[in-house]
């Protein structure tokens, strides 16, 4: 499941900026940690954030989904090609330190998709467009953050009605990897065309509603926010700062 | 009355085009009018109404040649296909409506009082809390037009706003028209629909291959209906009725 899926959980009622901050944190994290420990730390916060927004389930099992490609690469570059100690693994030996890495890896990418799939569930894109325009954020730059957190869910639903309708025309989905490589192109197609025909006309429709314009936006319901969440927003940045720190204190130690 | 619009031989070529789309127009749009343009797929209707509100070639690019004055503050344009109309960031039907005021920077009382004028001239308030893409089409074609009306737009552009609705709907809509236009707006409809555009336009143009092939009042000009085309098969002699009044008195005499 990819998008926003409505609920009442905290991580919903939370100002956006909180949600996204949360996120973000998670992302910039997983680059300063880099000990198995540190890693697997920031995968058992990225699993809480999803509990917290009640999206678990759906988030965990597309996150695994997503990253699933790269732990294999992982594991058979950094298995096959690691340092020396090898542990027998049925007919090949792999790398002790090349798993490790594997693990921290798979891990640090693993945590950053999660946390980013709970935040697309329980960022609300209208929410979002309100707190930033209550901001005085130009509505250009709303509109292409906003966008980014619908494009996903609007690309699938197209590409589900395309799927039924050149189902209906006979096109099969099923058999062997080469027949459903060849079924891409009738779903491919009309998905991308379809996509840049109604730009053009949702580029209009906002010109003309004024969106081009350089009048300060009015916000109609901007989302509450206290000082709670904005010293949290602070100190999770504080906390990021941090662990660059330490991550750059160790390298020169 | 005003004149809103004016083109004076006007021509307008897409960029890549050969042909142009629009060749030696001249017309007049002022407040009050509802303009009905009719013509047949790729006459070049949906291009008039782009030049005469100044999106083309504005925001569709291309090229414009001969004198066009727009003294319009602001132009609206409804689509035919609504839900390319759609912002995407708005999670019900009041806030799409409210979206074009919000751009203008009015105060929110005045952006919610408009949202809510433009909902009830198109009698769609039921629909204020839902979420506009779980309308139908033909609901989401009024609140498109609900949506262009909440601009108070010195000209409305209308291309064919029926497309996705019921006859009893595309009556409704089209009933809204002369209101609009009484209130000093100058409404301009591109339409295949000439018994419905006859009933309500004040002056007609038809197109054929960008060309203004006939202008003047709409019994003078919207003759392909349904009415015309038995009074024709009847082998009644031009000009024909072309609708069921004029049918009547015709017959009467």
């Amino acid at each position: 499941m990819i998008g926003y899926v409505d609920g009442t959980s905290p991580l919903h009622r939370a100002h956006p900026y909180t949600t996204l901050a949360l996120s973000g944190a998670l992302l910039f994290g997983a680059f300063a940690l880099t000990r198995p420990l540190e890693v697997g730390l920031l995968v058992l916060t990225a699993v809480l954030f999803a509990a917290t927004g009640r999206v678990l389930r759906s988030s965990a099992q597309t996150a695994l989904l997503l990253s699933l490609p790269i732990w294999i690469l992982l594991f058979v570059l950094h298995g096959l090609l690691g340092a020396e100690p090898r542990m027998a693994f049925g007919p090949v030996a792999l790398s002790v330190p090349g798993i490790a890495r594997a693990l921290v890896l798979g891990g640090r990418v693993t945590a950053i998709v999660l946390g980013f799939l709970t935040a697309l569930a329980t960022v609300s894109p209208h929410r979002l467009v309100e707190a930033m325009t209550a901001d005085g954020v130009p509505f250009g730059r709303t509109f292409l953050l906003a966008s980014t957190l619908t494009v996903l869910p609007r690309m699938r639903e197209r590409a589900t009605q395309i799927l039924e309708a050149q189902q209906c025309r006979g096109l099969r989905l099923g058999g062997s990897i080469v027949a459903r490589l060849r079924a891409l192109g009738p779903l491919a197609l009309p998905l991308v065309l379809g996509a840049l025909a109604e730009v053009d006309e949702q580029v209009l429709a906002l010109d003309a509603r004024g969106a081009a314009g350089s009048a300060r936006r009015t916000a109609l319901d901007p989302p509450p926010d206290s000082r709670a969440q904005h010293a949290l927003r602070w100190a999770l940045l504080a906390l990021v700062a941090a662990a660059y720190a330490w991550k750059f204190w160790r390298m020169r130690g | 009355m005003t004149a809103l619009v004016v083109l004076e031989r006007v021509t307008f070529t897409y960029a890549g085009a050969v042909r142009p789309a629009l060749a030696d127009v001249s017309l007049e749009i002022a407040a009050g009018d509802v303009m009905a343009v009719t013509g047949e797929s790729g006459a070049g209707t949906s291009t008039l109404l782009l030049v005469a509100t100044g999106f083309a070639p504005r925001v569709v690019g291309g090229t414009l040649a001969g004198t066009r004055r727009i003294a319009a503050r602001r132009c609206g344009v409804v689509f035919a296909r609504p839900w390319t109309q759609l912002t995407g960031l708005c999670s019900t039907v009041r806030d799409e409506v409210a979206f074009g005021p919000a751009s203008l920077g009015l105060p929110r009382a005045t952006v919610l009082a408009a949202a809510r004028n433009a909902m009830e001239t198109l009698h769609i308030e039921q629909l204020a809390g839902r979420e506009p893409s779980h309308l139908s089409g033909g609901e989401l074609q009024r609140v498109m037009v609900a949506a262009a009306l909440a601009m108070r737009p010195d000209v409305l552009a209308l291309d064919d706003p029926a497309a996705e609705l019921d006859p009893e709907a595309a009556d409704a809509l089209y009933d809204v028209l002369p209101v609009v236009a009484a209130a000093g707006t100058g409404v301009l409809l591109a339409t295949p629909d000439s018994e419905r555009a006859g009933r309500v336009a004040t002056r007609a143009v038809a197109l054929a291959s960008g060309r203004i092939v006939a202008e003047g009042s709409p019994a003078e000009v919207l003759t392909d209906t349904e009415v015309a085309r038995i009074a024709r098969a009847a082998g009644c002699p031009p000009p024909y009725p072309w609708d069921v009044p004029s049918l009547l008195r015709r017959v009467e005499r």
